[in-house]
């Protein structure tokens, strides 16, 4: 199996605080690892460098051997990253099905101005008149279980299907990696049972993912290795139950015995 | 009748009762009035193009629009330009200058690009009053020439009369309203819709926000300087009082009131808030109050209040019950 994206010494300060540092890791093509740590453990801001939304203070991101360090989000994604948020950030105006298509244009090939010559001077200019679209759009929105949402406008569905949206979204850009923020909060049981059966789905296709996760079954049942987050250190990677156990793991999250003394 | 065939019938019959209109009614003051509400129709598609469907609040419209009639004016006056050749050296003058603009948009959201564009279209305003060896100053450039009558063989039109223009104008919007509905309605207005609905979220698909912002800004600008040569040689009088802010709101309030981010909304807003206010002028003259710019906040109030998609969406709720209950979608309301 060969590495697709690794970091180097990835570190990224926000004036005095050091969110992440020296984080060095790599992901093999085709896994599922996941990332783990107490809250303010710099996870959220490890994917924002990784999919481009602000650049490292140092350190460099390199994917299929490519160095996109400095890659703004939009080349991330035309090079093969997409992503999710942790509180959704779904197109909320537009009906689901156009969140979905508005993600399936190919924009490696078409910029904005391409696109207005496109609606002023082709024939078939509107939306759904892309019958390949169109049919990629349904079978999307089928994937993740919201076929009767289609024509919804995205604002107004429940929540738990506004992130099936926003994961059907990140799909329809044909992604290598996908990042996940947390795709299980605010989800119940059943819902979350159904997410992680989406997730594995998603990863039988060869889509390679990286998940932040506090709920600790998803995380165990899922990921293929784990790298855990404390003070936006890494402090343990590897196999999962082994981390699980390891004492200093244990300490981030429960604090060791010098603090309960306080 | 398929669907299609009835959509094309109703087209054509509209477009028949508008071209006859001047036949129907010869009021010369009315025809006026119908064609400075075409020309703030074409303005107020390309303002809702930005704030409709892109969400970037240009409060610096009319400047486009001021440049537009500058430029046309100034080449027909000065050099001696056709008329024709510069409705269209307008649009693409405002053009360059909406390109100009959307730079620090790139940078700006909300508020400040706001009053950032405010200041852009006060800052051409002052250039056109103290500019005086070019554009007169405050006087403004009179003696606009008219559009140049056109020749076909033996048959010529001239265009003297306002139901002259009024055929000019229908032409002109008509254009736009096809060009506004396929570009909204294809993959580049998705984009637009998307980066409205969520900038970090749309750059997450792979969209280059900034591209975009300045696309949109220098087609809605173009759209809106073509309007400005229009009214150059339709009033042919141009002063620096096009470009003021008070013209900026009147394409902002008859938006708002027709159905922000609608097809079918600028249109709307514009005709119906052209002609209100010169009834309401009527009224003042009875009551000796000045109460129009009372009854347009007052109204903007309400639209804001209790119907955000305006007379667009009180529109489309008609049509749907008439239809019988058949929900009309999002792409199918337009007049």
């Amino acid at each position: 199996m060969s590495e697709i994206l690794r970091t180097e010494k990835l570190t990224k300060n926000f004036g005095g605080l050091c969110a992440v540092k020296d984080m060095s890791f790599s992901i093999h093509e085709g896994n599922i690892m996941g990332l783990i740590g107490p809250n303010g453990a710099g996870k959220t801001t490890l994917i924002n460098l990784i999919s481009g939304a602000f650049p490292p203070s140092s350190g460099r991101i390199v994917f299929n051997d490519r160095d996109i360090s400095r890659c703004k989000a939009y080349t991330a994604n035309n090079m093969g990253i997409a992503r999710t948020f942790q509180i959704v950030r779904i197109f909320s105006q537009l009906t689901a099905r156009e969140n979905i298509l508005a993600a399936l244009v190919d924009r490696r090939r078409n910029g904005p101005w391409k696109l207005i010559g496109k609606a002023m001077f082709s024939k078939s200019f509107a939306l759904t008149d892309n019958k390949e679209a169109s049919e990629e759009a349904d079978r999307l929105l089928d994937f993740v279980g919201i076929s009767r949402y289609g024509e919804e406008q995205a604002g107004s569905m429940p929540y738990a299907l506004s992130k099936r949206l926003e994961i059907a979204r990140a799909m329809a850009t044909r992604p290598e990696l996908l990042l996940l923020d947390e795709p299980s909060s605010g989800l119940n049981p059943a819902e979350l049972v159904d997410q992680i059966e989406l997730i594995k789905q998603i990863n039988r296709q060869g889509i390679t993912i990286l998940i932040i996760e506090h709920v600790m079954k998803v995380i165990m049942d899922i990921s293929h290795r784990l790298i855990v987050l404390h003070y936006g250190e890494k402090i343990a990677e590897g196999d999962p139950m082994k981390v699980y156990t390891d004492p200093q793991v244990v300490e981030a999250y429960l604090g060791d015995d010098t603090d309960a003394a306080h | 009748m398929s669907e299609r065939t009835k959509k094309w019938l109703c087209r054509i019959i509209v477009l028949l009762a508008l071209l006859f209109l001047p036949q129907v009614i010869k009021d010369r003051y009315f025809m006026h009035i119908v064609v400075i509400s075409g020309i703030f129709m074409i303005l107020c598609m390309s303002w809702n193009l930005l704030a409709g469907y892109t969400g970037l609040l240009n409060l610096g419209h009319a400047a486009f629009y001021g440049i537009g009639a500058y430029t046309s004016a100034l080449l027909a006056i000065k050099l001696g330009v056709s008329p024709w050749f510069g409705l269209f050296a307008g649009g693409l003058v405002a053009a360059f200058f909406g390109f100009l603009l959307g730079i620090p948009s790139l940078r700006l959201s909300g508020p400040y690009l706001a009053i950032t564009t405010i200041g852009f279209a006060e800052i051409l305003r002052l250039v056109a009053v103290n500019w005086v060896e070019l554009t007169r100053g405050s006087l403004g450039l009179s003696g606009v020439p008219l559009l140049t009558p056109i020749r076909l063989g033996g048959w010529s039109f001239k265009f003297y009369l306002e139901k002259d223009y009024y055929y000019v104008v229908l032409a002109a919007v008509v254009i736009t309203f096809f060009c506004i509905r396929r570009l909204t309605g294809s993959q580049f207005g998705v984009s637009l819709q998307a980066l409205r609905d969520d900038e970090p979220g749309a750059r997450s698909i792979g969209i280059k926000t900034t591209g975009y912002k300045l696309a949109v800004f220098t087609v809605s600008a173009f759209f809106a300087g073509f309007a400005g040569a229009l009214f150059a040689h339709f009033i042919r009088l141009v002063s620096p009082e096009t470009m003021a802010l008070h013209t900026t709101f009147d394409i902002l309030t008859m938006t708002m009131i027709g159905g922000l981010g609608t097809i079918a909304g600028p249109i709307l807003g514009a005709v119906t808030l052209t002609f209100f206010s010169e009834w309401l002028r009527y009224l003042e003259e009875v009551i000796k109050v000045d109460i129009r710019l009372v009854v347009y906040g007052f109204m903007l109030i309400l639209t804001i209040l209790f119907m955000r998609e305006g007379l667009a969406g009180i529109l489309r709720r008609l049509i749907e019950r008439f239809k019988g209950g058949r929900p009309v979608s999002k792409g199918e309301d337009k007049t």
